[in-house]
């Protein structure tokens, strides 16, 4: 019964007309930002989070997830026609799609994907409802302790999973933890590393340092390789599968479906390792598994279900938990701390329009991004034809006019650009940006957790392993360092050489 | 790879050095009751640790030098030294001139002498159009508040 009135008041706030409209808007951007190579969910959810403030928290959700599951159906489009990823989920659909589009499938590869994705998102969606308020119940019970034992452990996951190496990844967590420090001491009020600057004295701002990591470097990043991207010359035909290819990829699309979902759930997790995880278990199982690579159709399905199921899912530690899953949800958590929403176990209970709206509205965006996606398929591939060239100063002047407008202050435009010169050279020297980002954010949250638990305990670390569920966390966190380190395990895949 | 780690790693284990010397003038409290330097600090030191391990990982990894690219753009380095000399001179200009007229300016800059320069007319025609819209969607739709300058537009 539960269940049914919350739906009711799911699809009673989704089918508000702005809140449709906005769901609408967020799914096109979200696609068309897939297609575009160079700009991904992260820079775009980041440039479009100032013009969310004039709506309401739920619209503005609702549209900022829009833009990021979209990003998964559009992404999928590149990889197939052009062979290159629109975003980083999408790597592995190029092995597999690519291939058909050159044997003259590029129908049945993108028709699979948006069917598999509709259905990844629409079981995924159900699986939300279900799970996300029991665990906000148990999360109810969390002190500060367990608290900072999660956070620790969501860091290490997604150090754990870095693609290069551990060592650095952890560099890359503290830096960012020193850099959430820098501002005016919450528990103290003393100003740390400010050297006087206002700007400074709030702390470095979200925005400025997103916008700089992951838009300006990425630009500078083509403007150095400039890479020439040839759109395979076929005319898509029949997008519907066949009932020989929907047999072949059922099966796929369910185990990516719940490999997506599991993956995505946990802090550190995402689409990206959920797209990789999903084919490579697609490759065990199979039958023929020397197909792969050369255009089987379940190395299409399985990936593009599991990422548009993991992202989906990683909304639930953000909103049970007020955990941020990874860099996307990173943001969110700062665009509801900015609406003045507190994250955490009691979001399902004092914002419960905000929860089942936003559940609601990824149930309508899937329905929404399947129109978008099959009738309409050809204005997608017009739109990757746009020379990167024009779209490059058009990219930075959306950064420079986002960052701008947050605080109308423009040492954040001198920020941002830091942090794009500092977020090149990081991929140049094979950093990843994503550890510090996701410690940037909880750097506030894990500071005073830590302070709370040391001043409960009388200064003594033990606190994290006395109390049962901090004590799981925590043997989970180390197990998780520790293992890299014994020889002769690797690491799971993640790069596309180590699937191939 | 290996030159490279010890190179980016010196700088890690600079800054590493700066946070514990710079956290170390706030109060570290005690353990009981930590105080504002305490987590700098302990991360200022966790990241001169793991750089001085990168630093030996690669000094004592006995490969030979790979073939790897530059970590500088070879070709195109001027290129991107201009965009972003652009940038910043548009982050300086902007209050004084404007939101108009020095976007117009800066993606004529880009538009020209970027990528793979266009001729002028496209240059300016598109400059004209992309900063007249940006304006007229932000400033006059949205309301965001872009900076006037002394032309007071």
């Amino acid at each position: 019964m539960d269940l049914l009135s919350n739906l009711s008041l799911a699809f009673s706030v989704i089918f508000q007309p702005n809140n449709l409209l906005f769901c609408f808007i967020g799914c096109v951007i979200g696609t068309l930002i897939g297609v575009l190579p160079g700009i991904g969910p992260v820079a775009t959810i980041s440039l479009l989070l100032p013009s969310t403030f004039r709506m309401s928290p739920v619209s503005g959700i609702i549209m900022l997830a829009g833009i990021y599951y979209g990003a998964m159906y559009g992404g999928s489009i590149t990889s197939i026609l052009v062979n290159i990823p629109g975003e980083s989920a999408s790597v592995v659909t190029c092995l597999d799609g690519y291939q058909m589009a050159r044997q003259g499938r590029a129908g049945p590869a993108l028709g699979i994907s948006a069917f598999g994705s509709f259905i990844a998102g629409t079981v995924a969606t159900i699986l939300i409802m279900l799970v996300a308020p029991p665990l906000a119940m148990i999360a109810l019970k969390f002190g500060p302790p367990e608290y900072f034992s999660l956070m620790f452990l969501g860091l290490t996951l997604l150090i754990y999973l870095a693609s290069g190496s551990m060592m650095k990844a952890l560099m890359m967590a503290c830096v960012g933890i020193f850099l959430g420090t820098i501002g005016t001491d919450t528990i103290s009020g003393i100003e740390r590393f400010t050297y006087r600057s206002y700007t400074l004295m709030d702390g470095i701002g979200l925005i400025p340092v997103i916008m700089g990591l992951f838009g300006i470097s990425e630009v500078l990043l083509n403007i150095d390789e400039a890479s020439k991207q040839e759109i395979y010359k076929t005319r898509i035909s029949n997008l519907l599968p066949t009932l020989r290819d929907w047999k072949d990829s059922v099966l796929s699309i369910i185990r990516g479906t719940f490999i997506g979902f599991f993956l995505g759930i946990l802090p550190g997790g995402g689409a990206t390792i959920a797209s990789f995880g999903a084919y490579a278990v697609e490759k065990r199982v199979s039958k023929h598994p020397e197909k792969f690579g050369s255009g089987a159709i379940e190395g299409v399905a399985a990936p593009e279900s599991a990422n548009n199921a993991a992202s989906q899912a990683s909304f639930i530690p953000l909103l049970t938990l007020g955990i941020p899953a990874n860099v996307v949800m990173a943001i969110l958590l700062g665009a509801l701390m900015i609406y003045n929403i507190k994250p955490g176990p009691l979001l399902i209970k004092n914002h419960p329009d905000l929860f089942w709206g936003v559940v609601g509205s990824m149930y309508i965006g899937n329905v929404m991004l399947l129109i978008l996606n099959i009738p309409l398929i050809g204005i997608w591939v017009k739109i990757l034809k746009v020379p990167y060239p024009i779209l490059f100063p058009l990219i930075l002047l959306f950064c420079l006019i986002g960052v701008y407008s947050v605080n109308n202050n423009m040492v954040e435009i001198v920020i941002m650009l830091i942090f794009g010169i500092v977020g090149y050279l990081l991929k140049k020297f094979k950093y990843e940006a994503a550890p510090l980002i996701l410690a940037f954010v909880l750097s506030p949250l894990i500071e005073i957790a830590l302070r709370q638990s040391l001043l409960m305990s009388h200064g003594s670390f033990s606190i994290f392993f006395t109390r049962p569920i901090s004590l799981i966390l925590m043997a989970v966190a180390i197990l998780l360092l520790v293992l890299p380190l014994i020889p002769g395990l690797k690491r799971p895949p993640k790069t596309e050489e180590d699937i191939s | 790879m290996k030159r490279h780690d010890q190179m980016s790693s010196l700088v890690w284990l600079a800054f590493a050095i700066y946070i514990c010397i710079a956290s170390s003038r706030l109060s570290f409290g005690s353990f009981h009751n930590p105080g504002p330097g305490f987590l700098p600090l302990l991360v200022g030191l966790l990241l001169g640790i793991f750089s001085i391990v990168v630093i030996l990982q690669a000094t004592l990894s006995g490969k030979p030098q790979e073939n790897i690219p530059p970590w500088y753009p070879r070709e195109r380095w001027k290129k991107l030294i201009w965009v972003l000399v652009a940038l910043f001179a548009y982050a300086i200009c902007l209050e004084t001139l404007g939101f108009l007229i020095s976007t117009f300016l800066l993606l004529v800059f880009l538009f020209h002498s970027g990528m793979e320069p266009k001729r002028w007319v496209v240059a300016i025609g598109g400059s004209a159009i992309a900063s007249f819209s940006s304006y007229a969607v932000f400033e006059l739709w949205l309301r965001t508040q872009l900076p006037k300058g002394i032309l007071g537009f």
